[in-house]
């Protein structure tokens, strides 16, 4: 029995391989192929070449959604709204894109307005109805959708989220009438309050939906040809995995699915370590993912966005930040900065050689030696040295800076951006970064672990096991989970214990019918709740958990009040409202072990492959390369060294000691 | 003392980040709602004669005018400043802006060096005064908008100020939420002080300081760069906040006189009408503050806010005018003159930096109130909004529509219909973008809101304290000024409109009837017939212009399918540029009638010529020359006038780049403001 976990990234697909008998692990990275993602995970399946027969599980973490959304490349998509609405999508929150800029330019929609339709429906806040649903303007604007040839309809009725039927009947009609279309409903998709984010994210679901649909049919159809008879999975925003089929439905949830992997393995990985509170920094070609775990759990949010787009959704609360290996450095104005502008796969940095000439953050590390240039990137990429050289030379010229001097500067702005995510996520919240372990993944993670560490003032740095691949890890070892909400605002006072139980069972209901669907037994099902709750008069809501069979309402007064407490620090004398109910449903899944690092082969001294010139604040010094795949358990190396490994290197500055952990993490700590 | 590249970077990130800190810490241990969940605060670092950094999720009305606050703190305490000291202060008449703002400055020394203050400003919810909430649009002086705090130490060598303390919140609503918000500015500069530290103890104090000095030079040097590329020279503008005085409309003049001498610009609004005993008038600070947000938003948008892009501009606001209030003048509504002071400057700079420029923008800050007594609920409610306008279309560009303005930063300006209809016995009944209310131009000034609230409840009061009612955004090079702000009631079909336009005060509305709030649109640029015709065409499919409108205004004529008709199309514009009114300008020496406080500039015509261009006394007219942004003046019928000709002063021949003799376009100002004309409430 093996299972494959499959993370499509920006330029490179990667793959694990988990023979679950054996207790093996196999990797590969390989180019992604942007146009038909399929293509490259066929191709990796093939150079892995495993019995297709054996593969019981196919999870897959995949960016076709995110792309097509961010873009702009999605379905033709029409949005039928209540009489009087049609431009919440058009006007959004009136807030400015640009700041101290009299040339902001105009937000561009993700609809036109002369897509958007509206008919005679309308409900009051609570629920009831004020105008009924006239179904001849319905199969009015059936017959105009059908004449334009839309791909996707959106209905977004006001106040839809308190009774949905007037947008379940409008669906009906437009199902039947319109063959082949995507329908969703706002209900459907986000039961929530505030038309914007619920419209927002209804549209942006229709929208990637035709062509995620497309994608994974022809990746089903591809699979079958190549023998494999495994479902697939896809991972989702919220850290589970959801069969291929659920995703399809509401594509919408699979926007940080490559991103939740990460996470998910770190939880699993930094825990089993010893690691329960960490900071995960996922530094890729173009971006860097960060997220905080405190005693191995992630936060939550529903506060997310693609682009410009609100994205209500339950999702794992990753930060992101436009840096990474490909971030271009450049002045102007006088200013010296690197990115937000990136070289990307294409042109890539200057060292690709595919003809990027502006110097990137790779290139600085090409320059001082910490990229080698022997092997080619992920088995394809040729680096090529005197055109990083060249491309940094040409910016220290312009700034009055050696070449190495250069680089070395690159770097350190890098490292202060990277430092600032950091803090986005810990200091800024009230957090203390320096409790924390750093643990880098991503290609380029490890590489600058050690020096934002030490920026933060952070003693421990944790390079996982499979770095480069570790979000492909996370696919294997993620739970499926579905989040479920339902917005019914109303004050404590005015609810009973009865009321919050009949309606957290409800959505344990829908959340079991969804468990039961995706094969899980019931001894494997769990549901945890929690509240959105403020106080009267706020605009925000925390997240409170609660216990399903709440037995009194002073519990959840209580439970708010210690949220608010460690949030804000003090309370107030205003009365306390419920906003939405919300219930996790988990599909508990059999889960991917490291297994323990076998002794043979390893020593001090098979480690060191050879040394090289790296800089180090400035200072070229001869230091030690070492093959993380040769290091003994329990050895300590001292900085300055060089780590590298398939996928991946570490730098081990001088201050520093490494040392591998018998779970076979690297960990780094500050002498 | 040098500094490498590298390092001065990272101190300059260093510094944002210990700011981006300060923001944090006030949201997370403020006790009002309006700072930590409106976000209606800012931070800022300074050092001692100047402002360092500020954020750009700041409110730029607030956190601009700062360095005003902080320098007037340190002419009365500076020399007495120790360790352990902070000064509040909130007073409008001494660098303060409104006295809802309360400043915190908080020295922070190396040895016995002061090198740095970090400061929070915070709306506070409410500083005492007359009602709850302390800005009242009825305040006739200052001491009915709360207490007056000049700068005082309210912290001593680390020891509060109890007298201080007592006496302040004595005269507070809600003194203990007040005491929360003072302790959250305090975290919040602690926070700061401990991070200068840090960095201090890690690259030393002079190196630090010399980053800060190399930022706000390198921000002055592009500013400087910026002006010297623009022609020496005066450039003038003039526009009007909206008030009426014992029900009668009286405009106060704001007049601008712009001198760009090399690399140097002085904004002066020397000529502004006395201060008034409403609280429209506004503080020095305020009015600096908002010649630097056009400038910085005009001419270097890119770079990060800090006071060196200021240090070539300077503002003459003479005292006892509505841009410098004094005592006892009221200065709670201070979000007028900003908006009206920015205009300026793009009407001024329009004349010599065209193509940097917009059409006028939102033009007001739209403060609308319905509120009243729910039986239902057994509940008191007041619904808020400020729906953001259009703003001015530009050379690359439309403007984009319902978007807030430059000197708002990130705020949210519309309110989910969802939330309003959840909490208040409304019904949003639409909620649209506002048909051909943005400025036709080559480039489209952006459209406004327009919503239509309906109460549910027995009754509700309605109040809207705003400008543009009267005077829309202007549009510049050509472009048609855009929509101006409109309210006005509906019930049984019935349209209601109030005959002070933008100053209603507790106007009773009953159930089912609804009120109607439109925003402003933005001023268009350049000329509206050589708009591509295919986008007026889009822009009626889209539905942000009718098809009257493609016609009359943009000359744009559309066949049943909506295609452009090229050469009917041709023939209207020709017509549409041949019909327009052009008049000889004759030089005269004063331009303006005097009013009861205030003075407004006059269009004399011959009663042939109005009858030409269709107007009557005291319609308003545009003057134009399609070489800048468009004038304003109020028509007198004058049969001593030749016909043929329009005099003109010194000031207005400059605003339209004419000189005496030159045919100057004059079209009366069409504004679409009312539905239909009913029933008038007056407001003061």
């Amino acid at each position: 029995m093996t299972w494959l976990g499959v993370d499509v990234g920006g330029t490179f697909t990667d793959l694990v391989l988990f023979d679950e008998e054996a207790q093996d692990i196999r990797i590969l990275k390989t180019p992604s192929t942007p146009k038909d993602q399929s293509e490259g995970i066929l191709t990796g399946i093939r150079r892995l070449g495993f019995a297709p027969e054996a593969l019981t599980r196919f999870v897959h973490g995949t960016t076709v959604a995110t792309n097509t959304a961010l873009e702009r490349d999605g379905a033709k998509l029409a949005i039928v709204t209540t009489a009087g609405h049609k431009d919440v999508l058009v006007v959004g929150k009136g807030n400015r894109t640009v700041m101290y800029n009299i040339k902001a330019p105009p937000v561009r929609p993700l609809v036109r307005r002369s897509d958007c339709y509206e008919v005679r429906e309308r409900r009051r806040a609570d629920g009831s109805v004020q105008t009924p649903l006239n179904e001849d303007d319905v199969h009015a604007v059936a017959e105009r959708l059908a004449a334009d040839g839309v791909e996707a309809v959106a209905i977004c009725f006001l106040n839809a989220y308190a009774d949905d039927s007037h947008e379940r009947r409008c669906a009906e009609i437009l199902f039947e009438r319109l063959p082949g279309v995507v329908v969703a409903t706002s209900a459907e998709v986000l039961p929530e309050y505030r038309e914007f984010e619920r419209f927002s994210t209804t549209a942006l679901n229709a929208y990637v939906a035709p062509r995620l649909r497309r994608y994974v049919g022809r990746l089903r159809g591809q699979l079958r040809n190549a023998g494999l008879r495994a479902d697939v999975s896809i991972m989702t925003s919220n850290g589970g995995s959801l069969p291929a089929s659920r995703v399809e439905a509401l594509p919408i949830l699979s926007m940080l699915s490559g991103p939740a992997g990460g996470v998910i393995a770190a939880s699993a990985i930094g825990t089993a370590a010893g690691y329960p509170n960490l900071i995960t920094c996922d530094m890729g070609g173009t971006s860097t993912d960060v997220c905080l775990l405190r005693g191995g759990e992630y936060g939550m949010t529903t506060e997310g966005r693609v682009g410009v787009f609100p994205v209500k959704i339950r999702q794992i609360d990753i930060h992101t930040v436009g840096v990474g290996g490909g971030s271009i450095a450049s002045r102007a104005g006088g200013v010296l900065s690197v990115g937000p502008r990136s070289a990307g796969s294409m042109p890539g940095p200057a060292a690709f050689g595919r003809g990027g000439t502006e110097p990137t953050i790779t290139d600085a590390n090409v320059v001082l030696g910490r990229i080698g240039t022997d092997v080619p990137l992920g088995g394809e990429i040729q680096l090529d040295l005197e055109a990083a050289r060249s491309a940094v030379g040409r910016l220290g010229e312009d700034v009055g800076l050696e070449t190495e001097a250069m680089a070395d500067g690159i770097l350190r702005i890098a490292t202060v951006q990277l430092a600032m995510a950091i803090k986005e996520v810990s200091i800024l919240r009230g957090i203390d970064p320096r409790d924390f372990t750093l643990l880098p993944y991503g290609g380029a993670g490890a590489l600058h672990a050690a020096a934002i560490a030490e920026e933060l003032g952070m003693r421990q740095v944790l390079v996982p096991p499979l770095p480069g691949n570790f979000s492909a890890l996370g696919l294997l070892i993620a739970d499926l989970r579905r989040d479920l909400v339902q917005t019914r605002i109303a004050r404590t006072a005015e609810v009973t214990a009865d009321d919050v139980r009949a309606r957290l069972a409800d959505l344990v209901a829908a959340g079991t019918e969804e468990l039961d669907q995706a094969g899980f037994p019931a001894e494997r099902h769990r549901f945890v709740a929690s509240l959105d709750m403020r106080y009267s008069g706020q605009s925000f809501e925390l997240s409170v958990p609660v216990a399903l069979d709440v037995a009194e309402i002073g519990e959840i007064e209580k439970a708010f009040a210690e949220v608010y407490r460690a949030r804000y620090g003090g309370l107030t004398a205003a009365a306390v409202e419920i906003v939405s109910y919300r219930v996790a449903a988990w599909g508990l899944s059999e889960k991917l072990t490291l297994p323990q690092v076998r002794a043979e082969g390893r020593s001090a001294e098979a480690a060191e492959t050879g040394r090289r010139p790296i800089a180090f604040g400035g200072a070229a010094r001869d230091v030690p390369v070492l093959a993380r795949d040769r290091m003994p358990v329990g050895h300590t190396f001292s900085g300055p060294a060089l780590v590298e490994e398939d996928g991946a290197s570490t730098v081990v500055p001088p201050g520093w000691s490494a040392a591998l952990d018998p779970v076979g993490c690297l960990v780094l700590s500050r002498i | 003392m040098t500094i490498d590249p590298i390092t001065l970077e990272v101190l300059t990130q260093a510094l944002i980040s210990a700011v981006r800190e300060m923001r944090a810490t006030v949201c997370r241990t403020a006790s009002s709602v309006a700072i930590y969940d409106a976000k209606d605060f800012s931070c800022g670092l300074f050092a001692p004669d100047s402002q360092v950094v500020a954020q750009s999720e700041d409110i730029g009305s607030h956190v601009v005018p700062m360095p005003w606050t902080v320098q007037v703190a340190m002419e009365k305490l500076g020399h007495t400043l120790k360790p352990g000291d902070a000064i509040l202060v909130n007073d409008p008449y001494t660098g303060g802006t409104h006295l809802n703002d309360v400043t915190v400055i908080y020295p922070v020394f190396a040895g016995d060096r002061l090198i740095f203050f970090p400061a929070v400003r915070a709306h506070w919810a409410d500083v005492g005064g007359a009602v709850p909430g302390s800005m009242s649009g009825k305040a006739t002086e200052i001491y009915q908008e709360g207490i007056r705090i000049p700068p005082i130490k309210i912290l001593e060598e680390g020891r509060h100020n109890e007298a201080a303390f007592e006496l302040l919140l004595a005269n507070m609503r809600l003194p203990e939420e007040r005491l929360g918000d003072l302790n959250a500015s305090f975290a919040a500069c602690r926070v700061a002080e401990m991070r200068i530290r840090e960095i201090c103890d890690k690259y030393g104090v002079d190196q630090l300081l010399e980053a800060v000095r190399i930022d706000l030079d390198r921000a002055e040097a592009r500013m400087r760069a910026c002006i010297s590329a623009l022609p020496d020279g005066e450039y003038r503008y003039e526009d009007y906040l909206e008030t009426y005085m014992g029900g009668r409309f009286e405009p106060l003049l704001l007049p601008l006189t712009l001198k760009i001498e090399g690399d140097r610009m002085i904004a002066d609004f020397t000529g502004a009408s006395p201060q008034v005993p409403f609280p429209v008038n506004s503080t020095a600070a305020v009015s600096s503050a908002s010649v630097f947000i056009a400038v910085k938003s005009i001419f270097d948008p890119a770079a990060p806010l800090n006071q060196g892009s200021f240090r070539p501009i300077e503002v003459i606001a003479p005292p006892g005018s509505i841009v410098n209030v004094q005592r006892p003048a009221p200065a709670g509504s201070h979000g007028e003159i900003r908006k009206r002071v920015i205009a300026t400057m793009v009407g001024a700079l329009s004349q010599v930096a065209p193509d940097k420029v917009a059409g006028d923008l939102c033009r007001t800050s739209f403060h609308n109130l319905l509120g009243g007594y729910d039986p239902v609920t057994g509940r008191e409610w007041v619904h808020y909004e400020w729906s953001a306008g259009g703003n001015g279309g530009f050379a690359e560009n439309d403007g984009p529509d319902v978007m807030a303005p430059i000197d708002w930063g990130d705020l949210v300006t519309v309110q989910s219909s969802e939330v309003i209809e959840m909490r208040m016995p409304l019904l949003v009944e639409s909620s649209r973008v506002s048909q051909d209310s943005g400025g036709a131009g080559t480039t489209r000034g952006g459209c406004s809101m327009e919503r239509v609230i309906r109460v549910l409840a027995p009754e509700a009061r309605y109040s809207l304290l705003s400008d543009g009612a009267v005077l829309p955004a202007f549009g510049v090079l050509g472009g048609m000024p855009g929509c101006p702000v409109g309210a006005w009631t509906e019930r049984e079909g019935e349209m209601l409109d109030f005959d002070t336009p933008g100053k209603i005060a507790g106007h009773p509305v009953e159930r089912d009837g609804a009120v109607v709030i439109r925003s402003a649109g933005g001023g268009g640029y350049g000329d509206p017939t050589e708009r591509p015709a295919e986008r007026v065409a889009e822009d009626v499919r889209e539905g942000y212009v009718s098809s009257a409108a493609a016609y009359h205004l943009y000359g744009v004529v559309l066949d049943q399918r909506g295609e452009v008709d090229g050469v009917a199309t041709a023939a209207q514009r020709k017509r549409l540029v041949g019909s327009r009114h052009s008049f000889r300008a004759v030089p005269v020496a004063d331009g303006f009638e005097a009013g009861r406080v205030s003075k407004r500039r006059i269009c004399r015509l011959h009663p042939s010529d109005a009858a030409k261009l269709d107007v009557e006394e005291d319609d308003i007219v545009e003057f134009d020359t399609r070489k800048a942004a468009a004038l304003r003046g109020w028509v007198r019928l004058d049969s001593g006038i030749s016909p043929g000709t329009v005099p003109l002063d010194e000031a207005g021949l400059a605003i339209l780049l004419a000189s005496a003799g030159e045919p100057i376009e004059i079209r009366r100002l069409d504004a679409r403001s009312r539905p239909a004309v009913g029933l008038a409430v007056a407001a003061e």
